[in-house]
């Protein structure tokens, strides 16, 4: 397998732009990602976009992805229609990268696009929530969330305090981002304040609707240097597994957990390596579990680690400098692939206000869906300057 | 038969499952709503709703289909205030044990959504009840799970 990097991201601005359809929101993310590559467009061999809701919130019913490149004056390269839930947008990268490293090809682009807000609310709040066929039974996922931090709080004696911490820190950092959908930092008592979803979760600890689009270009070292002269980074591992069921006898590893086991042992380092980290926080809490299935801390650290500050953008291991999921915005499939870019940026040292101090390696982590009692999907890809 | 003494006439609303092959629901009181769920004819596996296939075992027809009587223990539960729309608000979530060894997702109905009512390892019992209506007043049935009476609610019932 060929070593494969990143030359060129981008992405829109995350928010409601309810004039804005797919091809007007991916053609401005992939033109944002040609541009930074400095990579003539027809140089680009295959695509891959990722796509969740837009077949039943817009009116294209199918091959969204041509559709879409369609407007970015993309015609007769293969493009591959990506589908993985939340995870869509890594699972397309992932795809592109192993395009590149099997030598099929030696640039390819990887998009991911959302349009969630329509002119009906209710018909928006449906669509997100098929990303499993228990909605129709009322199963709701802030309740899920709830019910493992629920579990979790009791076992490690944290506090509704401290998950209000976390969404108090990527609001911070959100208010940094200009592409972030929500820019204002909010205070503790804003966070414990604001209407109650599913104790401990409040509106805003939750991730909300969003449109966007966000790309990457990769392709291997030799042909970067072609293009560009800005730092090259490495895809040292992009790792992606689907969930498992949980069988009585045997304890349930996170799904996070595995995909990240794999990604370290694939980029032959360890989370002590890590500098950067955007997590997949739908719920703001949720952050804190996964420093501790991600490595960052030990088992009942995570109330810790945002108590002393240690993933503040200023901290030793910066989570979520972009605002993650609550501030930044998530739409759904192009979440995947605003994490890249925001890393990208972090490792190249482009991240302006919110530039974390020198980092060399960054991880993202990327879940989505839910099959019986697992996530459907759950990436995890290391970058490296 | 304990039918309803409703003088007004029928209306044209049917009860309607969610989902066909998920549960029975009684049509006489002496009759018990049972789950349809799977257990493996190997390793013991049980599921609801059922799975062709074992994931443990992996193997071609090991699973057979088993009704679930439906007694159990919260495992974790949550009161969520959001819901979509037609569905009530708030709800109670629950992930429960059953007695049969599975792990299941239900709404938690018959009390009062407050954290006061319920604690994890409250002993609960399936129903079958309304979870719904849809656009033509038809009642959408699923399966749900209550707390069991104590002894000495359950005379009163």
């Amino acid at each position: 397998m060929r070593e494969v990097v990143i030359i060129g991201v981008g992405m829109t601005r995350f928010g409601k732009f309810l004039e804005r359809g797919l091809p007007d929101l991916g053609r401005e993310a992939v033109w944002n990602a040609i541009e930074d590559a400095n990579v003539p467009p027809k140089d680009i061999q295959i695509a891959y976009v990722a796509n969740s809701i837009g077949y039943q919130l817009t009116e294209l019913k199918g091959t969204i992805g041509q559709h879409v490149l369609a407007a970015a004056g993309f015609f007769g390269i293969p493009i591959i229609n990506v589908e993985n839930a939340c995870s869509s947008g890594s699972t397309a990268l992932r795809s592109a990268c192993l395009e590149v490293a099997s030598g099929n090809y030696d640039v390819a682009l990887a998009l991911g696009v959302e349009k969630l807000f329509c002119d009906n609310t209710a018909r928006s709040a449906e669509a997100m929530a098929s990303g499993t066929p228990y909605a129709k039974f009322g199963f709701m996922f802030p309740a899920l969330y709830s019910m493992n931090l629920k579990k979790w709080m009791e076992k490690f004696a944290i506090t509704q305090r401290q998950f209000a911490k976390v969404a108090v820190k990527n609001s911070k950092n959100g208010s940094l981002n200009p592409n972030a959908q929500f820019r204002k930092p909010l205070s503790i008592d804003d966070v414990l304040n604001s209407r109650v979803i599913a104790y401990p979760l409040t509106l805003y600890m939750c991730s909300t609707m969003g449109d966007g689009a966000a790309a990457a270009i990769v392709c291997t070292r030799d042909t970067a240097r072609k293009y560009t002269t800005k730092p090259i980074i490495e895809v040292a591992a992009c790792e992606l597994v689907s969930g498992t069921v949980t069988l009585p006898d045997r304890p349930h590893e996170p799904l996070e957990a595995r995909a990240a086991g794999l990604a370290y042992q694939k980029a032959g380092i360890g989370p002590e390596d890590v500098n950067v980290v955007e997590v997949h926080d739908g719920m703001a809490p949720a952050e804190l579990m996964l420093y501790e299935e991600l490595g960052l801390c030990k088992e009942g650290e995570g109330g810790r680690m945002i108590d002393e500050g240690k993933t503040e953008i200023t901290g030793p291991i910066p989570v979520n400098p972009s605002g993650g999921l609550a501030a930044k915005g998530h739409p759904v499939a192009a979440t995947g692939l605003a994490q890249i870019a925001e890393i990208v940026w972090q490792l190249r040292g482009e991240a302006g206000d919110r530039q974390v101090n020198n980092p060399r390696v960054g991880l993202t982590e990327n879940a989505g869906g839910w099959v019986i009692d697992d996530n459907a999907a759950c990436a995890v890809t290391i970058l490296k300057r | 038969m304990a039918e309803p003494s409703n003088s007004e006439p029928a209306t044209e609303k049917k009860q309607v499952p969610v989902q066909e092959g998920l549960f029975y629901q009684p049509k006489s009181p002496e009759e018990k709503p049972y789950l349809i769920g799977a257990k493996c004819t190997v390793c013991g596996y049980v599921c609801f709703p059922k799975l062709p296939v074992c994931p443990r075992c992996v193997k071609k027809d090991t699973m057979e289909e088993m009704h679930i009587s439906g007694k159990g223990k919260i495992d974790t539960f949550s009161i969520c205030y959001a819901a979509l729309p037609g569905f009530q608000a708030p709800s109670i979530q629950a992930y429960i044990n059953l007695e049969e060894g599975a792990r299941i997702w239900s709404l938690i109905t018959g009390v009062e959504p407050s954290d006061e009512m319920l604690k994890i390892g409250t002993d609960v019992e399936l129903s079958i009840g309304k979870l719904r209506e849809d656009a033509a007043g038809n009642e959408i049935m699923s399966y749900q799970f209550r707390p069991v009476k104590t002894k000495q609610e359950g005379q009163i019932a």
